[in-house]
């Protein structure tokens, strides 16, 4: 396919070409835009968005959605910070990452089974788990912060490996591994079948409901992941974290080409996306527009959302090759 | 004696308190094409459901070359080879070809990733041996309606499929992708495949099957050697009566209603004149793709054309505007009528008022009276069979949702009216109640304009007949000089044409 079918048929090529260019706008007006320091800070603070936006992308793919995610980071790093502060309960780091990676993922299978086994909106459901979470973040919580973690939990969030941050490994990881699982494996295949139309998905014997509950288990186990790698940089956890964080990782995985009602969308459309929406308040700082200007954030933010719709809608009005009426 | 290829006996399934399908039984062979015809709701569907694992049948079993089936499990059916291709679109339009082939079934290497080579290698070779060439690489939805099927049954041969089920599988064909369809089934005939063919055209079913099967109101009415029987006891058998013949008498024409000058669309048509007058029937046949919906679509506003002008009644229409087509007293019922002419969840009374609320209204707000008497005295002029005015409209059969999309403009008592495939997937009976119903609104004054692909359809209902073939209209016909060959020689392209 020639380069510029690419970039206007295919998203993850339009949205990384104007990643790209944005890069190098803002990097002529400010060069320090560009030092390798902004452009890892950057990475860092895009690494939650990419790892719950992979599995985010499956749940969206079946058809399905999950707006809980913010609210189970909030939780789950009320729970990792309660378990291994050595002023609570003090456990060592390893038991308490290990039961926030349980907790994340347990939470993701009931949102499953309470979809597919009751039978009700995944957006319903999700909302009503995000409220509960929520709740019960702030019951933990009493209104009190946590602020001792411990070096150990520190280390995911600020240490390095071979020169790159922990973080980022793991974030890389967990693109690769979801990469693989969309194109190379039989599970992939279906999770699309089973989204592109889960009437024939069941005429074709795909178990749908189990391939949903694994988007929605697999979800709350990234969730988890990436509080894992991402709070420990917080100098304090309290109610805040995570707050309004779903509608971040639902503009990415729908900017990056995913399509709401089912069957398509890819995982690297949906990490460019990240990394674009990520692009957009330190952007703001470095061209210099003044304090006022990073109010803009979210009004940007939205309007990549519109623009993801309106490209939708044109690129479906425009006849396809070999398609016929 | 070896036991038959398949033989089923004694199959019985009840919906609620519907008896669906009660005792039937019928054998296939190796290697026959096996038709099974009967109207709508007659059963055809369930029976097909049963036999491919989808529903478990309430008594009766499915033998496989002498031995039982498990009752209920779409994988147990498949192992035994009966492979149902369902009606239309039961794929996955995102994905690719080859990836719809192998879906739930998928070659692995390397302990459990995806074997992406040797997909492709068998899908080519599947498609070789259908004698087709698909780019397998592009996504289903970007492929034809035929190429979609030939990957259905490409679908059914990589299980194995020793009993081939295709529910309607002309339907959204061309005539020469139908013939291509033909080939392949002798060929899979050939090849010891049997095949279960259910279709409502029963010319197909004269040229494919060896044996077919009718049933009616959910029992067996016969098995007959298609050697032994003609069209018109086949017709009996599934209607239980004798239908009048289609034939009409000529209505005088009255004065012109619509006017169409020079409408043109590029790439979908090009300089489309004609006229209906009052009181007249004007068949539009063509191929599928020769732009006819498209036209109909165009003088109803619904895309405004590129250029040309629509005049109703003598005053010009303004293109583009559905709104202002209605007010002037044109409807349009559209094929897909799921989608397009009613409001399935929605009660049968209420799609009867969708295009008259607005009329019925007093200040405004809904007369219950008014509405009452209305949709009462319309489900009796069509003859609509439900329950009752408050049951939703998708749960009655499709002859009788036609009736509704086409009930909800007679409420309306346009002067023009279009139809556009009026007895797509409507069975024998219901279709003479709705020519029945297009004749009367022809003798009250109304201009008729019939999209239709069914030749003997066309014949039947038109004073004359416009031939659209690749967007221009190709000629016309008088009701004397029309016949189904004559309109298929305007309709095909040319020797030399693509």
């Amino acid at each position: 396919m020639p380069l510029i079918d690419r970039v206007t048929r295919q998203r993850e090529w339009g949205v990384g070409t104007l990643l790209i260019l944005t890069l190098i706008v803002v990097g002529a007006v400010n060069p320090a835009f560009l030092s390798v320091g902004n452009l890892r800070d950057m990475l860092v603070q895009d690494v939650p968005t990419v790892i719950v936006a992979c599995g985010l992308t499956f749940v969206i793919v079946l058809g399905e959605i999950d707006i809980s995610v913010g609210a189970l980071m909030g939780l789950l790093a009320t729970v990792m910070g309660l378990l291994t502060s050595p002023s609570r309960v003090h456990w060592p780091v390893a038991a308490g990452v290990g039961v926030t990676l349980l907790l994340g993922a347990a939470v993701g299978l009931v949102n499953g089974l309470l979809v597919t086994g009751g039978r009700m909106p995944s957006i319903i459901v999700t909302l009503g788990m995000m409220t509960v979470l929520q709740g019960v973040n702030q019951l933990l919580l009493n209104g009190q912060w946590i602020t001792d973690l411990p070096p150990g939990l520190r280390f995911f969030g600020l240490g390095t490996l071979l020169g790159m941050p922990v973080s980022v490994w793991a974030a890389l990881i967990v693109v690769l591994l979801s990469v693989l699982l969309a194109q190379g494996t039989p599970l992939g295949r279906r999770l699309y079948a089973a989204g592109s139309n889960p009437d024939a998905a069941r005429l074709a014997g795909l178990p749908v409901h189990g391939l949903k509950l694994f988007a929605f288990t697999l979800t709350g186990l990234l969730t988890a992941v990436a509080t894992v790698v991402s709070v420990p940089r917080l100098s304090v956890i309290e109610s805040g974290v995570g707050q309004g964080f779903e509608l971040l990782v639902v503009t990415c995985v729908v900017v990056g080409g995913t399509s709401i009602s089912g069957g398509q969308g890819t995982i690297l459309g949906s990490v460019v996306a990240a990394l674009l929406l990520g692009l957009v308040r330190p952007m703001l700082i470095f061209l210099r527009l003044g304090v006022s200007a990073t109010y803009w954030e979210r009004a940007i933010q939205g309007a990549f959302i519109l623009a993801a719709v309106l490209a939708d809608h044109l690129a479906r009005r425009r006849p396809r090759l070999g398609a016929r009426t | 004696m070896s036991p038959p290829f398949v033989q089923i006996t004694g199959l019985s399934k009840a919906y609620g308190g519907v008896q669906a399908l009660a005792d039937v039984s019928l054998t296939v062979e190796t290697g026959e094409v096996h038709a099974l015809v009967g109207e709508n709701g007659a059963g055809k569907s369930t029976l097909i459901k049963c036999l491919s694992g989808v529903v478990r049948p309430d008594a009766g079993t499915v033998a496989v070359d002498g031995a039982p089936l498990p009752p209920g499990g779409i994988r147990a059916a498949e192992g035994a080879g009966i492979i149902a291709l369902h009606q239309e679109s039961t794929a996955f339009p995102h994905l690719g070809a080859a990836d719809n082939i192998f879906v739930g079934r998928e070659p692995r290497r390397f302990g459990g990733l995806l074997d992406g080579p040797r997909m492709a290698q068998e899908a080519q070779a599947l498609m070789e041996r259908l004698g087709e060439r698909i780019d397998l690489h592009r996504r289903l939805e970007e492929l034809s309606p035929a190429q979609r099927q030939m990957v259905g049954i490409a679908r059914a041969l990589s299980r194995r499929s020793r009993l081939l089920i295709m529910d309607e599988p002309t339907a959204s064909l061309s005539a020469r992708e139908t013939q291509t369809l033909f080939r392949i089934i002798r060929q899979l005939q050939a090849e010891g495949v049997s095949i279960l063919y259910i279709s409502h055209r029963l010319e197909e079913v004269f040229a494919l099957a060896g044996r077919v099967t009718v049933l009616r109101d959910g029992r067996l009415v016969g098995t007959r050697p298609i050697g032994e029987v003609s069209r018109d006891e086949l017709v009996r058998m599934m209607v239980g009566r004798d239908l009048q013949a289609f034939e009409r008498e000529v209505g005088a024409a009255g004065e012109t209603l619509l006017d169409v000058r020079g409408l043109t669309r590029a790439g979908e048509f090009q300089d489309i004149s004609f006229a209906l007058r009052a009181g007249e029937i004007v068949g539009l046949a063509g191929l599928v793709g020769a732009g006819r919906s498209e036209v109909a679509r165009a003088i109803f506003g619904v895309e405004p054309p590129a250029s040309g002008a629509v005049t109703v009644a003598g005053a010009p229409l303004p293109p583009g505007s559905v709104r202002a087509a209605v007010a002037r007293g044109v409807a349009l019922v559209p094929e897909d009528r799921q989608h397009q002419g009613l409001v399935l969840p929605l009660p049968v009374g209420v799609n009867l008022l969708l295009v008259v609320l607005g009329t019925l209204s007093l200040g405004g707000f809904r007369s219950a009276r008014k509405e009452k008497t209305t949709v009462a005295g319309l489900m009796q002029e069509l003859s609509v069979r439900a329950a009752g005015p408050s049951v939703p409209a998708g749960t009655l059969s499709g002859g009788n949702q036609q009736k509704l999309a086409l009930g909800k403009w007679l409420a309306a008592s346009p002067r023009v009216l279009l139809l556009d495939e009026p007895t797509r997937g409507v069975d024998v009976g219901a279709k003479a109640e709705v020519y029945r119903l297009i004749r009367q609104l022809a003798r009250g004054g109304m201009a008729t304009l019939v999209i239709s692909s069914d030749l003997p359809e066309i014949l039947a209902l038109s004073d004359r007949i416009l031939v659209m073939r690749e967007g221009r209209l190709a000629g016309e016909l008088s009701r004397e000089e029309a016949t189904e060959e004559r309109i298929l020689a305007l309709a095909l392209p040319a020797a030399g044409e693509p």
